[in-house]
C-alpha cells in the first residue's frame, strides 16, 4: 500500500512541475517576442523614415531641376525683355526665346503692365510648342475672354515685386495638362515693373515621378499646392477638384487631418501618425521650396509592420509548436524518470532487504567468542569476512549433550540466490542436527531437503563434525567441502571420504569418518574464500600458506587475527572476490590426564624400565595383555636403535620417552640429543625371504612399523625426534 | 632371564625362562653362539616359559636357525605362547621354524 501511495504521488509532483515548466517557457518566449516585435517595429519605423524623407527629397530634387529650369530660361531672359521694352515691337521675340531655348518650357509669354507702352495698352504675346510638331505658335493672350491683368501669374509677382509660382492649372487651351507657370517682373530702367516674364511648365511629368516613388506597395504619395490644392493624389477625382482643407472637412477623421495639412500648408517637413477611417497611417511630408508645395507620403502601418507582423505570426506558431513539444518531451522524460526512479528504487529496496536478509542470517550465527566462556575445554574462534557481493558462506556451532555440532559450507555462485540458500542451510543444520549425533545422518537429510527443493541447481559444499568432549571423539562427515586442517603432533590436512557436495543427488548416503580428538588437538575449517585469495598477480594463498600460518600454539582468536593479517598481507590492494569464513576449534578437554615421562641413560641395561613404563601408560589407556606386549615390544626396539646408533659407545647420555594417551590413542615420543639418525630411513626387511638371504639384523624397525599406526621421524634443534603413535 | 641346556642323542634342548628383552639377549648371546657350533641333529628351543622376545632375541633364534641349516640339523621351538607367536607371525619365523 504504502509503495502504491508512492508511486501515485511521484507523477502529481511532476504534473505540477511540467505545467510551471511551460507556464514560464511560455512567459519567457512570449516576453522575449514582445520586446522583439517593439523593437523590430522601432526599426522598422526609423527604416521606414528614412526611406520616406530620402524619397521625398530626391523627388523634390527632381522638381527642383525642372523648376530651376524654368526659372532659368525666365531669368536669363530678363535683360533682354528690359532691353526690348525700348523696342516694344521686339518682345514677340522673347517668348519665343524662352520656349525655344528651354525644353522643359511649354509655354511663355511677356505680358505688358496694361498702360505701359502707349502703343500696346494690352500686349501679351504667347509662345508655345506644340506638342505633336514641336513648332512654336504664336498666341496673343490679350484677348477679351482671357483678359491676362486679372490672371493670379500677372497680378501676384507685381503685387510682391518678386518672382512668383503659379497655383497649377489646367491648361485652357491646350488641353488636360495639368501647368504651373513662374512669372517673374520685368523693369525698366526706373525700376517700374514694364511687364512679366513668364514660362509655363507641364505638370504631367509630376504625376509621373511621384507615381514612381513607392517606399510601400500600398502606400501612397501626394503633392499639394500652396492653397492646399491637390496636386497630384491616386484618387484621380481628387485631383485639381479639391483642397486638402475641403477634404478634411468632409471627412469625420477631421481633427487629424487638419493638423497634417496645417503642418504641410505651412511649410514644414517631418512626419505624424494619422487616424482615417480607423486606420493608423504615417504621413511624411518635405516642402518644395519656392514652389510653395508640399510633398507627402502615405504609409498605412499595417503597410508598414506587415512583414514583422507575419514574422510575428511564424515565431508565435513557432513558440506554439515548441512548447507543444515541450509539453510532450516533459511528458516523455518524466515518465521515463518515474520508472526508472521506480526501477531504481526496486533495486534499492532489493538490495537493502538482502543486506537485511544477510545480517538476520549472521546475528542467527553465533558471533559472539569466546562462545562458552564457561567451558575449560574448548577454545573456539570463527570470522567471515564477506565480499562486498553477498555470498553464501556459513558456519555454525553448537553443544548439545557434550557433543559440539559445528559445520562451515559454501553455497555455489553469489548473489541473492546464494544467500537464500545458505540462509536454508544453515537452518536445516539446526533442524537436523537437534535429534541426530550422526553427521553423516545429518548431511544426508539435509542433502535430501536442499536437493529436493534446489531449483536453482546450486549447490553447497559443507562439512561437518560432531566432537564429543568427553570422550576426544571426533566425527565427522564431508560433503564436498576443502578438508580442514587438523593440528595434532603435526599439521595436517584432516583426511576426507569424496563425498559429493549438498542439493546435487537425492537420497545419496553420505559417509561419515572418525579420528580421535584429543587434548591440544585443534582443526581448523574454512572455506575457498581463504585458500582462493589472491593478490594483483593472480597467485592464490594455498594450502601451504595456511599450513605455514598455523604453526605454533596460539589461543584460536589469535589464531584466526594472525590469518586475517597474513592474508591481507598477502592479497594487498586487490579486492576481496569471495566470502573468507573460518572456524578454529581447539580441544582442552582430558584435564586430569597425567602424563608419562622417563629418562633413560644410553645404555642397554635401561631397557629393563620400559615394562613398568609401558604397564603405566597402557593402565591409563586401559589395554589389554597383548595391546601392552607390543607396546612395549615396539617401545624397546625404538628405544634399542637409540641406543646403539646415536651416542658413540662408552658415553653417557640420556634420552627423553614422553607417552601420551589421547583416549584411545597412545603415543611416545622419543628424544634424543644424538647424531643424525633416521629410523624409517631403513629399507624394510623381507619376512617372506628364503632362509639363506634372511640378513639377520632390521628386525627391530620392522616390528616398531608393524605394530604402530604411525612413525614419525623429525630432527628439530639438534634433537632426533622419534614419535610412534598407536590407535586402539 | 634363564637358560637351561640338556643334551641327548645328538639333540640339545634349550628352556628359556622369563624375558628374553634386548640386555637379556645381549647377556645370552656368548652362550648361544657357542652351542651354535657344537654338532647335533636337532635343536630344540623350548620356549614354554618364555614371556616375552624382543628382536635382539630373535636375532639369536634366527643366528641358530642358520647354524643349524648349515649342517643340515633341524631347529623346533616348542610351547610358544599367543604373544609370541604375533612375533613370529609378523617378523615371518612361523616360516623359518618347526614350531610345536
Amino acid at each position: 500500500m504504502k509503495s502504491e501511495k508512492k508511486d501515485n504521488k511521484k507523477p502529481g509532483i511532476s504534473v505540477r512541475l511540467r505545467v510551471l515548466l511551460v507556464i514560464v517557457a511560455a512567459i519567457t518566449l512570449e516576453a522575449t517576442s514582445i520586446i522583439q516585435f517593439v523593437y523590430a517595429q522601432r526599426e522598422i519605423k526609423q527604416e521606414a523614415s528614412l526611406r520616406a524623407k530620402s524619397e521625398l527629397k530626391s523627388a523634390e530634387n527632381k522638381i527642383m531641376d525642372v523648376v530651376d529650369q524654368a526659372e532659368a530660361a525666365v531669368r536669363n531672359s530678363i535683360w533682354i525683355a528690359e532691353w526690348c521694352l525700348e523696342y516694344p515691337d521686339s518682345l514677340i521675340r522673347i517668348p519665343q526665346l524662352v520656349v525655344g531655348k528651354n525644353p522643359a518650357v511649354v509655354g511663355s509669354t511677356i505680358a505688358l503692365v496694361p498702360g505701359y507702352s502707349e502703343k500696346f495698352p494690352l500686349y501679351s504675346p504667347y509662345a508655345t510648342r506644340d506638342l505633336e510638331t514641336g513648332e512654336i505658335k504664336i498666341l496673343s493672350l490679350a484677348t477679351e475672354e482671357y483678359d491676362y491683368p486679372t490672371m493670379e501669374w500677372f497680378t501676384k509677382p507685381i503685387e510682391l515685386n518678386d518672382s512668383y509660382w503659379s497655383e497649377p492649372y489646367f491648361d485652357e487651351n491646350g488641353g488636360d495638362i495639368l501647368m504651373t507657370t513662374f512669372s517673374m517682373p520685368v523693369k525698366d530702367k526706373n525700376g517700374t515693373i514694364a511687364a512679366i516674364l513668364t514660362a509655363d511648365i507641364s505638370l504631367d511629368w509630376l504625376t509621373e515621378l511621384i507615381g514612381e516613388i513607392k517606399v510601400y506597395p500600398n502606400a501612397f504619395n501626394m503633392v499639394i499646392s500652396r492653397s492646399g490644392q491637390i496636386m497630384v493624389c491616386p484618387v484621380e477625382t481628387l485631383v485639381m477638384q479639391t483642397t486638402v482643407d475641403q477634404f478634411a472637412l468632409a471627412s469625420e477623421d477631421y481633427e487629424a487631418l487638419d493638423r497634417v495639412n496645417h503642418a504641410m500648408l505651412s511649410g514644414q517637413s517631418g512626419e505624424m501618425p494619422v487616424r482615417y477611417q480607423g486606420q493608423a497611417n504615417h504621413v511624411y511630408f518635405s516642402p518644395v521650396e519656392r514652389t510653395g508645395w508640399s510633398l507627402s507620403i502615405v504609409l498605412p502601418e499595417k503597410e508598414l509592420y506587415s512583414g514583422v507582423r507575419r514574422i510575428g505570426m511564424i515565431v508565435k506558431l513557432l513558440q506554439l509548436l515548441g512548447l507543444a513539444m515541450l509539453i510532450v518531451i516533459l511528458r516523455v522524460a518524466t515518465k521515463n524518470q518515474a520508472k526508472y526512479h521506480r526501477l531504481n528504487e526496486q533495486k534499492e529496496r532489493m538490495e537493502n532487504e538482502l543486506h537485511i536478509a544477510r545480517e538476520i542470517q549472521m546475528a542467527m550465527i553465533p558471533k559472539t567468542f569466546p562462545p562458552f566462556p564457561e567451558r575449560k575445554d574448548l577454545d573456539l574462534a570463527a570470522a567471515i569476512i564477506p565480499a562486498k557481493e553477498v555470498g553464501g558462506d556459513l558456519y555454525d556451532f553448537f553443544i548439545r549433550d557434550e557433543k559440539l555440532f559445528f559445520c562451515i559450507g559454501d553455497v555455489s555462485g553469489k548473489g541473492i540466490p546464494a544467500s537464500l540458500v545458505m540462509a536454508v542451510t544453515r537452518s536445516l543444520f539446526r533442524a537436523m542436527s537437534a535429534h541426530e549425533d550422526s553427521p553423516a545422518k545429518i548431511i544426508a537429510s539435509m542433502n535430501n531437503s536442499v536437493s529436493e527443493t534446489n531449483e536453482s541447481n546450486m549447490f553447497v559444499t559443507f562439512f561437518c563434525g560432531v566432537l564429543d568432549l568427553n570422550a576426544g571423539r571426533l566425527r565427522y562427515c564431508n560433503a564436498g567441502h576443502n578438508p580442514p586442517m587438523i593440528l595434532t603432533d603435526a599439521i595436517r590436512m584432516l583426511p576426507v571420504e569424496p563425498n559429493l557436495p549438498l542439493g546435487i543427488l537425492s537420497g545419496m548416503d553420505f559417509i561419515e569418518q572418525e579420528t580421535p580428538f584429543l587434548y591440544d588437538d585443534a582443526l581448523f575449517l574454512y572455506t575457498d574464500g581463504l585458500s582462493e585469495a589472491e593478490n594483483a598477480t593472480q597467485e592464490q594463498f594455498g594450502e601451504a600458506r595456511i599450513e605455514q600460518t598455523l604453526h605454533g600454539r596460539k589461543r584460536s582468536q589469535d589464531h584466526l587475527e594472525n590469518i586475517k593479517q597474513q592474508v591481507s598481507l598477502f592479497v594487498g590492494d586487490a579486492p576481496q572476490s569471495d566470502d573468507l569464513t573460518m572456524l578454529f576449534i581447539h580441544y582442552l578437554g582430558h584435564a586430569n590426564k597425567k602424563s608419562h615421562h622417563l629418562t633413560l641413560h644410553n645404555s642397554i641395561e635401561q631397557i629393563t624400565l620400559l615394562p613398568d613404563f609401558v604397564d603405566a601408560v597402557a593402565e591409563e589407556a586401559q589395554l589389554d595383555h597383548e595391546a601392552i606386549f607390543n607396546l612395549n615390544l615396539a617401545l624397546e626396539e625404538a628405544v634399542t636403535n637409540v641406543i646403539m646408533y646415536a651416542y658413540p659407545e662408552g658415553t653417557d647420555n640420556v634420552m627423553d620417552i614422553d607417552a601420551r594417551v589421547d583416549g584411545k590413542r597412545v603415543s611416545f615420543v622419543i628424544t634424543d640429543s644424538g647424531k643424525p639418525f633416521d629410523p624409517t630411513a631403513k629399507e624394510a626387511v623381507d619376512i617372506n625371504a628364503e632362509m639363506g638371504e634372511r640378513p639377520i639384523g632390521g628386525l627391530g624397525i620392522h616390528l616398531v612399523r608393524t605394530i604402530m599406526d604411525t612413525v614419525n621421524y623429525e630432527r628439530k634443534e639438534e634433537k632426533n625426534i622419534l614419535t610412534i603413535t598407536k590407535n586402539y | 632371564m634363564e637358560v637351561n641346556i640338556s643334551r641327548e642323542n645328538n639333540t640339545i634342548t634349550v628352556c628359556f625362562s622369563g624375558r628374553l628383552d634386548t640386555p637379556a639377549a645381549q647377556e645370552i648371546t656368548p652362550q648361544m653362539n657357542a652351542l651354535a657350533e657344537e654338532a647335533f641333529n636337532t635343536i630344540i628351543l623350548d620356549c614354554s616359559e618364555m614371556s616375552y622376545i624382543s628382536s635382539s632375541g630373535l636375532r639369536i633364534f634366527l643366528t641358530i636357525r642358520k647354524s643349524a641349516a648349515d649342517k643340515g640339523a633341524k631347529v623346533i621351538v616348542r610351547g610358544i605362547c599367543d604373544d609370541i607367536r604375533s612375533v613370529f607371525m609378523m617378523t615371518g619365523f612361523l616360516n623359518l621354524f618347526e614350531i610345536q
